[in-house]
Order: C-alpha cells, then sequence, then structure tokens
C-alpha cells in the first residue's frame, strides 16, 4: 500500500559477501588464525593438547564473557564479577569441607553467584539514578570482603575431597569439558542476542532508555534480570576455578572483570551500550586466550603479555574511526 | 537611493558531496533591520546561516560586509566581523555559572588571571540590557530554556555583535517565553543591532520582521515586506504549491464514550483531573505550559505513577501499572519529545517502528525479519514518509518526517483505540504540519480517539470538537467547538486571580 504521494519506500537489506569479509567479525577470524600460525611458528610446544591443558582458567572465564556481552549492551557494566567468583569458589569449597555432600555444595556455589547478582541487580534497578560502575564497585569490595572473612586469617582454603568435583574436569581425548559447555553457550547467547525479541529489547535499552520504555519494553525488569544472569555466570566460573585449582583464595578471580570486559570491547560491543554482538565478543576471547597462551609457551613475561594485551586493546577500538576516516575518503 | 546594507550575499552556492545544499541564493539584510529567513525543512536556511558564520566554505558567491567583500575561514573570522548566532538548543555549559557561559572563549584577563569581579559586572549590565530577571552566579543548568537563550544572546552581545542570527528561537519555548523573546528582539533592535532569525512560526515573523525572505529546495525565492504579504502567499512561496486547508478536519459522526479517566492526581504535578473522549473525537488539551498536561498522560501511560486516577475504555476499568498496559489496553501515547522519547535516533526507521510489537512479529520469540521488514514499510508509507529506504536512520530525517514515522509506530499497533498526540507539531514545518494534521483527521474518521495536547492556539482551535483547559494542575474547563474561542481558553489557562502561573 504506497502512500497518497505514491512515493514507495525500499525495503531489501544490504548484505553482500564482501561486506561480511570487511566486518569486525571477519577482520576477528583472521587475526585468530594468524595468531594461530604465528604461535606455532613461535614454538613446537604451541599444539592443540598444551593449549587444551593451560585453557581451563581461561575457559572459566569466558562464561562471564556472555552475561558481560548482554549487560554492555544494556549500556551497564558489572566489575563486581571477580569478586563473585571468588565469593562463589570460597562458599563452595567452604561447605563441601563442612561435610556437605559434592552436588550440594556444587549447587550451593552456583546460588551463590545467582544471589550476588540479584543483589547488584536490585541495587541498580531500584536506585537508577547510581551509575552502575560505582554500584558494582562498591558489591566489588563487598563481596571479596565477605570472601576474605569467610577465608580467615590463612586467606586461602583447599578442598578436602577433590573427588567429587573430577568430573567438572573430565576431558573428551585432549579437550576438556568446559569446552563444550562454552560451545553450547556461546550458541544459545548469540542467537538470543542476535534473533529474538529478547535481544532487540537489550538494543533497545542500550540505545535509549527512554524510548524503551514508552514503547513498552521492560527495562527495569531486563536489566535485573541480566545481572542476576551475570552472577549466575560467575558462579559458574568460580566452580569450575574451585575445579582446576582445587581451593580458593583472597586473590582469586581478581581482575577477571576488566579481561572479560576487555575481550567485549575487542571483539566491538561499545562500553556505551547498544552496539556489537556476541560472534565478534566470542572470537575476540578466543583470540586472546591463544595469544596468552602461546606467549607463555616462549616464557614471556606475564606483565609483558598483558602490556600487549592492553595495547591491542586501545588498537582494536581505535580501527573503526580509523575505517570511517578511510572510507569517508575514498568517497571524495 | 542605494540602500544601507550592512550584509550581502550574492549568488552563493553549496555544495555536498551528492547534494546542491545552496544553489546561487541571495540575501539583503538592511542595517538595523529585524529579517525573517523561511523555508521548510531541508529548504537550505541552516547551510546558509553556517554559510554566513563561517562553518561552512561556499563553493561559489560573494559576501560583503558592508560593503566590503570578506572571506571568513571559520567561526573566529565571523566571530571578529561581528557576527554571532544563537542557536535553537542552547549550547551553554549546564554546570558553569551565567558569567562562565557569557565569556566563555573570551574571559577578561590581567596577567593571565580571570578577573571575576570586572565579568560580574559585565555580565550584570548585558543582562540588564536584556532586562533578565536571574543573577550571573546561578548555574545555567538550573534555567528555563527561555533564560538559557537570554544568556546566549548575552553572549552574543558581549563580543559586541552587530547582527545576530538566531536559528529558531522560539521552537522551544512557550507562548509566553516567546513573548518574552520578542520583547528582547525588539530592544535588539532598538540598539542599532541586525537580526537574522529563522523560524516556522508564522506569528514570529508578524511579531518581528519588517522584511521576510523565503528558501526552497536551496534556492532562493523571493523576498517580501511583512506588512504586504498574506498567510496563504507566504504558504505558497515555502510550500510551492497552495495549501487549501491547513486544518483538514473531515465531517465525522461522532460515537459513544470510548474512554474516559477520573481523579487523576500526583502530588505537585495535578489534581483531580477527570475528562473523556468518544470515537472519533479530536478532544484538544491546553493550557501553560506546566499546567500538568503532559504529566497526567505520562500517568495515564504508565511512564510515571500517580498516587490516584482510574482509566476506563468502553466503560470497563483498566488498571495500568506499566506502558505496556496502557499500550494492551489500545491506548498509544505520541510523546512530547519525539528524540528522546518517541525514537530511538541511531536506529533505522523499520526497528523504531517494530519495537513495541516485536512480540507479534515472532515466533517463538525468534524474529520473523521478512514480516518485520513488510508491515514497517507499508505503515511508513501509509503516513507517506519521505525516506529512501526503511533501513535509514531515524536521525538522518527532518523533524516533520521523524513525527510522522512516529505516528506510525503508534498506527502499527493495531488494537490501538485512543491517541495521546503531545505536541505533534513541535519543530515541524508547515507542509509537514498541514499532512500531520490530515493523518489526525483520518484517524478520527476511522473511528479513534484523538487527545491533541498542544499549546499552539491555531492547532487546537483548528483541529478540536472539544477542549479541554488546565490550569496549575487542574482542569480548569471544558469548551465546545462552536463556543470556543482564544480570549475563553486564555482566560480558563490564567490563574483565577490573574496573575500568569509559569
Amino acid at each position: 500500500m504506497a502512500g497518497k504521494s505514491g512515493r514507495t519506500i525500499a525495503a531489501t537489506p544490504q548484505t553482500g559477501l564482501k561486506q561480511k569479509l570487511l566486518s569486525l567479525e571477519g577482520a576477528l577470524v583472521i587475526i585468530f588464525i594468524l595468531i594461530n600460525v604465528f604461535g606455532r611458528v613461535l614454538s613446537p610446544n604451541y599444539n592443540l593438547s598444551n593449549v587444551m591443558r593451560e585453557s581451563p582458567r581461561y575457559l572459566a572465564e569466558i562464561f562471564m564473557l556472555f552475561g558481560m556481552g548482554f549487560i554492555l549492551v544494556l549500556g551497564d557494566i558489572d566489575i563486581s564479577v571477580g569478586s563473585i567468583v571468588c565469593l562463589s569458589a570460597t562458599i563452595g569449597c567452604l561447605t563441601s569441607n563442612a561435610g556437605l555432600p559434592m552436588g550440594l555444595a556444587i549447587l550451593i556455589t552456583l546460588l551463590t553467584g545467582l544471589c550476588c547478582g540479584m543483589i547488584n541487580g536490585f541495587i541498580a534497578t531500584r536506585f537508577t539514578e547510581l551509575p552502575t560502575m560505582i554500584v558494582t564497585l562498591g558489591t566489588q569490595i563487598i563481596f571479596r570482603g565477605i570472601a576474605e572473612v569467610s577465608l580467615g586469617s590463612g586467606g586461602s582454603a583447599s578442598l578436602k575431597d577433590y573427588e567429587g568435583i573430577g568430573i567438572l574436569r573430565a576431558k573428551v581425548g585432549p579437550i576438556p569439558l568446559a569446552f563444550f559447555l562454552i560451545i553450547i553457550c556461546a550458541v544459545i547467547f548469540v542467537i538470543v542476542l542476535s534473533r529474538t525479541t529478547f535481544g532487540r529489547h537489550l538494543y533497545a535499552i542500550g540505545s535509549s532508555k527512554t524510548a524503551a520504555q514508552y514503547a513498552g519494553v521492560e527495562v527495569q525488569k531486563i536489566r535485573f534480570f541480566c545481572f542476576t544472569l551475570i552472577g549466575f555466570l560467575a558462579g559458574i566460573c568460580g566452580l569450575f576455578i574451585l575445579a582446576s585449582t582445587y581451593g580458593a583464595n583472597t586473590t582469586t578471580g581478581q581482575g577477571f572483570e576488566m579481561e572479560v570486559i576487555a575481550m567485549c570491547v575487542f571483539g566491538g560491543i561499545a562500553t556505551t551500550g547498544g552496539k556489537g554482538n556476541l560472534v565478534g565478543a566470542f572470537i575476540a576471547s578466543l583470540v586472546i586466550v591463544c595469544l596468552r597462551i602461546a606467549l607463555g609457551q616462549i616464557n614471556m613475561n606475564t606483565q609483558l603479555i598483558l602490556v600487549i594485551i592492553g595495547a591491542m586493546l586501545i588498537i582494536s577500538v581505535l580501527v573503526p574511526s580509523f575505517r570511517q576516516r578511510f572510507l569517508t575518503l575514498k568517497k571524495k | 537611493m542605494a540602500e544601507d546594507l550592512i550584509l550581502e550575499l550574492k549568488g552563493i552556492t553549496k555544495i555536498f558531496p551528492g547534494v546542491k545544499a545552496l544553489d546561487n541564493v541571495q540575501f539583503q539584510l538592511r542595517r538595523g533591520e529585524i529579517h525573517a529567513l523561511m523555508g521548510e525543512n531541508g529548504a537550505g536556511k541552516s547551510t546558509f546561516i553556517k554559510v554566513i558564520t563561517g562553518v561552512h566554505a561556499a563553493e561559489e558567491g560573494h559576501m560583503y560586509l558592508n560593503g566590503q567583500e570578506v572571506h571568513f575561514k571559520g567561526t573566529q573570522d565571523a566571530g571578529a566581523a561581528g557576527i554571532a548566532a544563537v542557536y535553537q538548543i542552547p549550547t551553554s555549559y549546564m554546570e558553569l555559572t551565567v558569567t562562565e557561559n557569557i565569556f566563555i572563549g573570551h574571559e577578561i584577563m590581567k596577567n593571565g588571571i580571570i578577573q571575576w569581579r570586572e565579568m560580574n559586572k559585565k555580565a550584570e549590565e548585558l543582562l540588564a540590557r536584556l532586562h533578565a530577571n536571574f543573577k550571573v552566579t546561578e548555574e545555567v543548568g538550573a534555567l528555563t530554556i527561555a533564560q538559557q537563550q537570554m544568556v546566549e544572546i548575552a553572549k552574543a552581545l558581549s563580543t559586541d555583535a552587530k547582527i545576530i542570527i538566531l536559528d529558531e528561537p522560539t521552537a522551544a519555548l512557550t507562548a509566553n517565553e516567546s513573548e518574552e523573546l520578542y520583547r528582547i528582539v525588539d530592544e535588539l533592535h532598538e540598539q542599532g543591532v541586525s537580526v537574522i532569525f529563522i523560524s516556522h512560526r508564522m506569528e514570529d515573523m508578524y511579531r518581528l520582521a519588517q522584511r521576510v525572505t523565503v528558501f526552497r529546495d536551496s534556492r532562493y525565492i523571493d523576498t517580501f515586506d511583512v506588512d504586504k504579504i498574506t498567510d496563504k502567499d507566504l504558504i505558497k512561496a515555502m510550500v510551492g504549491r497552495e495549501i487549501t486547508d491547513m486544518y483538514p478536519k473531515p465531517k465525522v459522526q461522532i460515537g459513544q464514550e470510548i474512554f474516559k479517566i477520573e481523579n487523576f492526581s500526583r502530588l505537585g504535578y495535578f489534581k483531580d483531573v477527570s475528562l473523556s473522549v468518544r470515537a472519533g473525537e479530536i478532544v484538544g488539551l491546553t493550557g501553560l505550559v506546566g499546567a500538568g498536561r503532559t504529566e497526567t498522560f505520562q500517568c495515564v501511560c504508565g511512564i510515571e505513577k500517580p498516587d490516584s486516577g482510574r482509566v476506563f475504555m468502553n466503560g470497563k476499568e483498566v488498571r495500568i501499572r506499566k506502558p505496556k498496559d496502557a499500550m494492551e489496553a489500545g491506548i498509544i501515547l505520541l510523546p512530547e519529545d519525539r528524540r528522546r522519547q518517541g525514537l530511538i535516533m541511531s536506529w533505522s526507521l523499520c526497528d523504531n517502528v517494530t519495537l513495541p510489537i516485536i512480540e507479534k512479529l515472532s515466533k517463538n520469540n525468534f524474529i520473523d525479519h521478512k514480516k518485520e521488514y513488510e508491515l514497517s514499510r507499508n505503515y511508513l508509507e501509509s503516513v507517506d514518509t519521505k525516506a529512501v529506504s526503511i533501513f535509514d536512520k531515524a536521525s538522518t530525517l527532518s523533524g516533520g518526517n521523524q513525527q510522522k514515522v512516529v505516528v506510525a509506530k503508534a498506527l502499527a499497533q493495531d488494537h490501538m483505540k485512543v491517541v495521546v498526540m503531545d505536541e505533534p507539531t513541535k519543530g515541524v514545518d508547515v507542509g509537514a504540519k498541514a499532512e500531520i494534521y490530515g493523518i489526525m483527521g483520518e484517524l478520527a474518521q476511522k473511528g479513534y480517539g484523538i487527545i491533541l495536547i498542544s499549546s499552539e492556539m491555531p492547532e487546537i482551535l483548528g483541529m478540536s470538537d472539544r477542549i479541554y483547559v488546565m490550569c496549575q494542575g487542574r482542569v480548569t474547563g471544558c469548551l465546545d467547538r462552536e463556543e470556543v474561542t482564544q480570549e475563553k481558553i486564555l482566560e480558563l489557562a490564567m490563574d483565577q486571580s490573574g496573575r500568569e502561573v509559569s
């Protein structure tokens, strides 16, 4: 049905193979391949079994990536997740040591993460005038504080019974169980964000909270859900950390929040909300993990690795604006 | 006799990649004159202003200031030559004081130290010249938009501007505030300052200008003496065709009452507001800004929480706790601030139109893109949106077309029964205005109930079947189309004691 003036509006999306290859995700895939070739050239020890042996700590972290992607798309941020990892691992370890069956201890670990997330979500949605950076900075200190108090003067706890949790360390060939779980999570979260109404609502909130509210999107409900979700994912991360280190201490999970945020940003998710997708973030996380393991194989100093990753992060954020400049120059 | 021209532009052509924004345009400003510049959105007015102020360099043409040819390389050059511009949306720094804002960039210094006392004194003098009633030490963010504009004008005067350009100065102002602005512009005029102002409001032009220049489609059309033209001629010059009826109100058989609110109250905003709408009826709701009109309907539509109040649809009470409840009941709000509340500016038209109904365009929560594209195109075309593709970003459209997208977004909610339009033609040019009124008429014909919240008297008088007037948070009267006059409305909109409520 055309308008009175008979004017028509085009409704065919323009997507081509070339555009896909030129996109950020395409570039990230190429970087991922390059990093692996580079790792192989650098050190003969850079092979599948070694990479997989080094991977559990990083894989545990990637669980939180998906939740953080949602949170950042919403235009929020959660910097308390590292502390949630610590607290849930601590509580899980202590309850198991107190004689609870492993199954129950695992459940309590996950619930701890969930509850921490709910607390963040409650404060963030009840007091909307507070920036979530500040809310989660507060709870970051509180959650780690509770963990430290629980750990007592020693500042660490080890699992007495590490038989039961062994199931989380199961492997299929050289590949750990966590890897498969992550692939499943990646598929689910990517689809939810890119194809469902829930995903569309996340982008709406991140682009304009006010306009989203006026359009009937339940802004605060969704924000609460996402904070709870990332808390739960931090609980899963805590569980896998517990399984791979057989214990928890006051520095467990320290800095994880920033690493996860960095992976998201590297993958093209803007911290201002409403932009980016999890495909990019997930590939970016694999790039960073592979790079860290590869550089670790040649015994590069850990701090130096961080310098390289930091520099990569800044460059990656600059690339789109350079690209824009290049494109406008070309048009002229 | 040669005219005393302070500014003259000849044969100005400005080309942006792909478009000719100005095509051989001319303009003459007499010394001490107030000159209106009118035309539809996209006619090239803003670009033209930017050429004068040195933001853009023209590809062709000459510009003469006091008879001397000048070439501005940047805004500094224009500022130094005594040309200053005040934009529609004040560009002040909200956290800084009035003095700081006025002297920003040209602070009075002695040995590198800012001379606060002297600056405050100078600022006070400038405000006194404008008869402003606020202190120079106040934070600009605490002032009203009208006062913020005064700060901008004072800023222009502080640089000793001889030519002041006002870009849609009254678009964000209420009727009273506009009066205030008229007074200021008159005073500038008396002080010998030459003024160019852009506006969509005929009122502004009749009230202030001696001459008016009209642009259309990037071209110069004509310059008229204001006291020798009629509305009709001017609109024809601007739109390029005759608009026979600005308010095309079709004959509609008004039906049963479909919507009613009772005793809506919210402390500090409004009290005991009750009103009703019948099928096919356009109900106007007017009053001074701050009378509580917008706030009332934000509560009715679930954006804010009222202290009390009941909503009835077709006689049955509906409970509205959140915006979604209102939408499901069939009450659709077209918010006042379309750029912030009505649309997501960084999104495509399609995504904007389908946002409220995205769940209905999905199967098991998966969005059906084909359906989405088809539906949004249909609704965007039905309101005659000027866009190339449904994937255009909302921010690329003109104000009038953005409003049409908001309307399309409302229409897409097919269970709509009542439409609340809050200032639907604010910042919209004449041609698009008439189109929006046309759409309103069609909606009424189709049996929807329409609530038109507006401060613009002509549109309230032209479109409404019944008019409710609010004052200080209360409904002070309801007038029928037959009995209504502008005086009666004003009487009801003013406080009983005769004092004006702001």
